[in-house]
């Protein structure tokens, strides 16, 4: 253990305060073999920093209110953010295949006008299903990995 | 300043970023209030504080999803976070005064002595703002906050010889100017 001086340890009093704990922790065990040895001279230093301490503690804190909590709250990243993801994915697959069904209907509408949106419209709900089917298999498998 | 990799808010930090409602709320209660109580006592001004402690915690949750674990203990960060932006807000009064003559703060005995509660607590609020910035800082983090001399040194960049001038010299300053309420 270092030897603490009498000076060392009315310094460390009026820098950290009357609470020993509170010292440096390298410095603590020497301080309190000096403070038994020194009582007489240092209890009252240690009294004297521990009423700057009390004083200390009554500087306010200031405790958060329910607004400023629920403003954070509501700033925080949310499961939402998953859900986003989700939907716009499925966004995504919907808008490719309406995309798709719209070019062949247009197609078949135009190179033959006869035989236009029956026929276009019975097949192409296949195609739409398939693909439709596949990209929600994408996106819902996102939320799994979370 | 790194991390033992000990941080006890690591694992509600990844919940935060996983966007877990619970870990936010319990981060919350753990952190909001030391932060909070930190900037108020910087700034001795109720809303500057309230700004502070926002604009903190809307940063760590833009680090929460990418937050690196060992890099610095997130407690560190908010405290260095929040500091920063006490000192933007510090600086910009400072710009403020050189125009308009600050109003002093008189932290003297009160005429009619004989002070109880929330007058006592004004009084030592007053006699801290009125201490130089950095060793009201020192102060704080060590006494109000409760952080080592390492830690605290780190935080401000200074030798732990330095933080121990500066709380010396602080608490010196504190005694004189609060000396009828100490008895001293």
């Amino acid at each position: 253990m270092v030897m603490m001086t009498l000076e060392r340890f009315e310094d460390l009093a009026q820098t950290y305060g009357g609470e020993i704990a509170r010292w440096p922790e390298g410095e603590r065990e020497a301080a309190r073999a000096l403070l038994a040895e020194n009582a007489a001279r240092l209890s009252p230093v240690l009294a004297e920093a521990a009423q700057l301490d009390r004083l200390l503690d009554l500087a306010p804190a200031q405790r958060p209110d329910a607004a400023l909590i629920g403003r954070l709250i509501a700033a925080a990243p949310q499961p939402a953010a998953v859900g986003r993801r989700w939907i716009a994915g499925l966004g995504a697959a919907l808008g490719l295949s309406a995309a798709a069904f719209a070019g062949i209907a247009v197609g078949v509408a135009v190179g033959r006008p006869q035989a236009a949106a029956p026929v276009v419209v019975a097949e192409q709900p296949v195609v739409t299903a398939v693909d439709t089917s596949s990209a929600l298999q994408d996106a819902l498998a996102e939320p799994s990995e979370l | 300043m790194a991390s033992d990799g000990n941080d006890p808010d690591e694992a509600l930090l990844a919940g935060v970023g996983r966007g877990d409602p619970s870990a936010v709320r319990t981060l919350l209660d753990r952190r909001l209030p030391r932060i909070l109580a930190l900037a108020r006592r910087m700034l001795n001004d109720s809303g500057e504080a309230e700004d502070v402690a926002q604009e903190t915690f809307l940063r760590a949750w833009k680090q929460a999803r990418a937050w690196k674990p060992g890099a610095a203990r997130f407690d560190t960060w908010l405290h260095r976070v929040a500091l920063n932006l006490c000192y933007d807000r510090l600086r910009r009064r400072r710009e403020i005064a050189t125009d308009t003559p600050p109003e002093q703060v008189d932290t003297g005995p009160a005429p009619d002595a004989g002070l109880i509660g929330a007058d006592l607590s004004k009084r030592v609020e007053a006699a801290l703002a009125a201490l130089p910035p950095r060793q009201r800082e020192a102060i704080v983090l060590c006494h109000h906050q409760g952080l080592g001399n390492i830690e605290a040194a780190g935080l401000m960049e200074i030798s732990v010889e330095a933080l121990e001038s500066l709380l010396s010299r602080g608490r010196r300053a504190l005694k004189a100017s609060l000396a009828d309420l100490a008895g001293g």
